[in-house]
């Protein structure tokens, strides 16, 4: 399995704590963050492929974090999750572009073939942009 | 001539796209491909999903708002999925879709984020205030003492209410708001858990402080009740629920009360009534029932403790019997609670509803258990006293309409105390008949007679009888006579109409989550699927019951079964949660697109999620079968099929089509490079017989052909126009899409072979065709006919046809692609000889007996043969 690194972001510790653990087994690169403003700091600084992020947060939530990392860094994908979040704010994710969304109480591999999955998206987007670039750059004249 | 041709291929091809470089014509494929592969992915989600909401709806068992909100949210999302995906599959065609679905999901949110509206009151209501229309502010139980209180000749202690107003002054939106997220986070099945949860919730009601003008007025009420009544100086404090308002969910015994209470008490064990509210068994009971726990709202009624002698409960109806003529009385010496709780020896009384209340038999228990002196005859009760009992129980029974259960007192005056009164708790109609039926349902052996057809899967239970009527086309629709037995091979979402008219439905595959599954549960109707061999076990016209239930079919009409058939009593009839399935399913499971063909089957037609999902998967469907036919490519790119191969066939390769290791410079490829599997069925199809040079002709038939060769040259064999030659196949590892003209005719086959049924199918185009019109509707019929016994469904409108299987096994399929290969390889020749009847009966048969030989051939051998 292709390696990515993962920011999964939720308030609760218990489940953030277990959700690290479990997915650094499975061969990863894990962060997290308590919060929607400590994500942004983390995704600000180091790279990240995917995001999976609680919708249901105190402080900023789960939208609005998602809002902020799609205009802060496009090509990163997140994947929402939530236990009880309102029906409308799954539409509203999806709208935001979130690559899906998933409810909690979630198993490890349905997680991790969807984290794979939205990894992939990631990595074939950034192929085809670098691709672009490189086409850009041999055209230009020296 | 130039201008015809352009029109044909118009005709044929559908508005041409400009051509495509098979490069961009392989992204573009892989694109929509990816699309549609999505789409089926959040289909079978979504349908998921509302299958399994109807079914915990339907079902009669418990469910969860949490249960109900996340299937809602799955199905909105997967429906909003396929929005997408069709959109970009259509290059944005269908965009009103996007308008019904944000209305749709806007409804249900609406529906399923609903609140009560609380009318602020008082904090507290003196009792000889309250009515029942106070309910609102003091709870059922002591809205219903209130209004007893003010009846002719009834008794109820002195009391007031703390409301609900209080409750709310009580309980801040912050406290609500953590009890919420502890309740939203527990695992409902884990006990520990519960018990935990429980305990954590009633430390936030206990913790949180009195308001002190609540306070205040609590203690200035209490006082007020210790002047009036003289003497009192204890209350009772009893809970009084709000929000349970439903016949036959009784909510006994859920919360606290306390006896006794001393005024220094009051405001502790206030907060341990409203506590009361998180215990476990009120949580368990709750969700059972399908109450939120914001659809209850606790008030609490202080009452001045009666000096009872003697205390009781009467139900003005014997509970244990349906329709019983007799009163019930349980009394004890003393204060009821131990009646109530079950935990006292108590007298019983059964009593006549009519005057003058006989006693129709008593079991005195008491003197013998406590050994005390009782009065005359050591019962608890008087001869008057139960008189005046009764008598009280029936006007409660009549001023509320139905049947009471009571609770009593008699002081040491003589006095008769209304502490409450309730409707009684029904049990259930039919209760042992149900257990027994079910018993007998699920051992099929146990009937006298063996089952006609025993398994599959039961997609809406039940039990019903009627005549079999099969149906397989569209004449047996519009033949299916009301009350008939419905069965089908595929239950498809086109035979939904008939479901109003069917008594049952029996199909031979299909499973629960199905859209007739669901219009069946609609209906009510048992349904029962993948019941392989019943369109062969079952002929029309014979009467057979269906136990949908016990996933049996029975000969004749079983009336021991059908009266089995009782109605399922709902557990969550009437509650908040079941209310809310109820209006949301509205706009989720109703199917209002059932034909494709239907000049109503578009976009704004659609009214609910479930035909946003039918609408999409058809449509996507023929996005991906129209893709050969609104896609041109540029033919410099197609690679020539060489070898021991007969006319010329083109391959372009979508996707993985080719074997690896092929050089892709290359302008030819071999059949054996091919690693399509439909191309590859299609091809034993295609060379599974040698071709037969075309058969002598009638001279008018002739004739004819001359006559339209002459008329449009493109189909005159001898002139090589590039469509009348070049057949090309689009491939990938599972998809094929071959486009030919053999002779006169044009034929299209697309297939898309998968693992997942869902996603499989082929379709098979036919059209046009040398000879006059009427020539090639016969032509055209006759291989229909043919499609027909190898189960594809078929539409034929003069010389166009249609065929389509879907939702098989891939060997199956494999087998539908070779008889469309051998069909458009050998069909050409009856071009000539079709004005003959004896000869088309002729070639009917030597098609069939060919395709028999085909099928029953070893795949392997065949594959072999076209090899070499």
């Amino acid at each position: 399995m292709n390696e990515f690194c993962v920011l999964v972001v939720d308030d609760e510790d218990e489940f953030r704590e277990m959700t690290s653990k479990i997915l650094t087994k499975r061969g990863l690169i894990v962060m997290s963050a308590e919060s929607g403003e400590k994500a942004l700091e983390i995704l600000e600084h180091k790279r990240i492929d995917v995001v999976l992020l609680d919708v249901k947060m105190p402080g900023m939530d789960g939208i609005e974090t998602l809002r902020q990392i799609r205009s802060l860094k496009p090509l990163v994908e997140v994947l929402l999750l939530t236990g009880h979040a309102s029906v409308e704010s799954g539409i509203e994710g999806m709208k935001l572009g979130a690559f899906d969304y998933l409810m909690k109480p979630i198993e490890t591999d349905p997680l991790l073939e969807k984290l794979e999955e939205a990894y992939e998206k990631k990595r074939l987007h950034q192929e085809k942009i670098d691709q672009a670039l490189l086409k850009k750059h041999m055209s230009m004249p020296l | 001539m130039q201008r015809i041709f352009t029109l044909l291929k118009q005709r044929l091809f559908g508005q041409s796209r400009p051509s495509m470089s098979s490069e961009e014509l392989r992204t573009d494929f892989t694109r929509r491909y990816a699309h549609f592969r999505n789409l089926l992915t959040a289909n079978n989600n979504a349908l998921q999903a509302m299958a399994e909401l109807e079914k915990v709806y339907y079902g009669g068992g418990s469910y969860r708002m949490a249960f109900v909100r996340s299937k809602i949210s799955t199905i909105l999302i997967n429906v909003y999925k396929m929005i997408s995906d069709i959109l970009a599959m259509s290059d944005g065609k269908y965009a009103d879709l996007e308008t019904t679905f944000e209305k749709i999901s806007n409804e249900l949110d609406k529906i399923v984020a609903r609140k009560h509206d609380f009318v602020q009151g008082p904090l507290i209501l003196t009792l000889d205030k309250v009515r029942r229309s106070d309910r609102d502010q003091a709870g059922e139980k002591m809205a219903n003492l209130g209004e007893i209180n003010a009846l002719q000749g009834i008794v109820v202690p002195l009391g007031f209410v703390i409301t609900a107003s209080a409750t709310r002054h009580f309980l801040t939106t912050e406290h609500i708001a953590e009890i919420n997220r502890l309740l939203q986070v527990f695992d409902s099945e884990d006990l520990d858990d519960l018990y935990k949860t429980c305990e954590e919730m009633q430390k936030i009601v206990m913790d949180a402080p009195l308001p002190p003008d609540l306070e205040e007025l609590l203690h200035a009420h209490f006082n007020r009740l210790e002047t009036e009544s003289h003497s009192a100086s204890r209350v009772a404090m009893r809970s009084s629920a709000l929000g349970e308002d439903t016949a036959g969910v009784s909510f006994a015994g859920l919360y606290s009360t306390f006896l006794n209470v001393e005024k220094h008490e009051i405001g502790d064990l206030y907060k341990k009534v409203i506590a009361s509210k998180y215990g476990p068994r009120a949580i368990a009971y709750r969700r059972m029932r399908g109450y939120r726990h914001e659809d209850i709202e606790m008030c609490v009624g202080c009452l001045v403790m009666v000096d009872a002698l003697v205390s009781g409960v009467i139900y003005s109806r014997d509970p244990g019997e349906q329709e019983s003529e007799v009163m019930r009385i349980n009394a004890t010496a003393g204060i009821a609670r131990g009646v109530v709780d079950g935990t006292t020896v108590t007298d019983l009384f059964l009593v006549g509803r009519e005057k003058p209340f006989p006693v129709v038999f008593s079991e005195i228990r008491q003197s013998q258990d406590s050994g005390k002196e009782q009065l005359s005859g050591s019962a608890s009760l008087t001869y008057s006293q139960i008189r005046k009992l009764a008598e009280t129980a029936l006007q409660l029974e009549i001023h509320f309409g139905q049947p009471q259960d009571v609770e009593w007192s008699y002081d040491h005056q003589g006095v008769l105390y209304i502490l409450q009164s309730r409707p009684i708790a029904a049990t259930p109609a039919g209760t042992k008949e149900k257990s027994r039926s079910m018993q007998k349902v699920a051992v099929p052996g146990e009937s006298v007679e063996k089952p006609l057809l025993f398994g599959g899967i039961s997609a809406s239970g039940g039990i019903a009888s009627g005549e079999v009527f099969l149906v397989d086309s569209d004449k047996d629709m519009r033949e299916f006579p009301r009350g008939a037995v419905l069965v089908l091979r595929h239950p498809l979402p086109e035979w939904a109409p008939l479901l109003g008219r069917a008594t049952a439905v029996i199909a031979e595959n299909g499973t629960e989550a199905g859209h007739l599954a669901t219009v069946a549960r609609e209906f009510g109707i048992p349904a029962l699927f993948s019941l392989p061999g019943a369109m062969s076990v079952l002929t029309s016209g014979q009467t057979i019951t269906v136990n949908s239930s016990g996933r049996a079919i029975y000969q004749g009409r079983r009336e021991e079964l059908l009266r089995q058939n009782v109605a399922k009593r709902d557990i969550m009839a009437g509650s908040p949660v079941q209310r809310i399935v109820t209006e949301a399913l509205q706009y989720i499971t109703p199917l209002n697109l059932n034909d494709p063909t239907s000049s109503h089957f578009r976009s704004n037609w659609c009214e609910t999620l479930h035909d946003i999902t039918r609408f999409c998967h058809e449509k996507s469907v023929s996005e991906m079968f129209n893709y050969g036919k609104e896609h041109r490519f540029d033919k410099g790119t197609a690679k020539r099929l060489v070898g021991e191969v007969p006319l010329e066939w083109w391959v372009i390769d979508l996707a993985d089509g080719f074997r690896q290791g092929l050089d892709s410079g290359s302008k030819m490829v071999r059949i054996e490079d091919i690693v399509s599997l439909p191309m590859q069925a299609i091809w034993r199809g295609i060379s599974a017989f040698p071709w037969e040079g075309p058969p002598p002709i009638s001279a008018r038939g002739f004739g004819e052909i001359i006559f339209q060769s002459t008329m449009r040259p493109d189909l005159d064999p001898s002139v090589a126009s590039n469509m009348a030659t070049k057949n090309y196949f689009l491939i990938s590892k599972n998809f094929c899409n071959l486009s030919v003209r053999l002779g006169y005719h044009y034929a299209m086959i697309e297939a898309y072979l998968s693992d997942l049924l869902t996603e499989s199918y082929v379709t098979f185009r036919f059209k046009g065709g040398a000879a006059d019109m009427r020539r090639k509707a016969v032509r055209a019929r006759l291989l229909a006919d043919i499609l027909k016994r190898y189960d594809f469904r078929v539409e034929l409108r003069s010389d166009a046809l249609l065929a389509r299987v879907k939702k098989q096994p891939v060997e199956y399929l494999e087998q539908r692609l070779e008889i469309l290969g051998y069909l458009i390889t050998h069909s050409r020749q009856l071009d000539m000889v079709m004005t003959q009847p004896h000869a088309v009966e002729q070639y009917r048969e030597k098609f069939l007996k060919d395709i028999e030989e085909m099928l029953s051939l070893k795949e392997s051998t065949i594959g072999e043969s076209v090899h070499e």
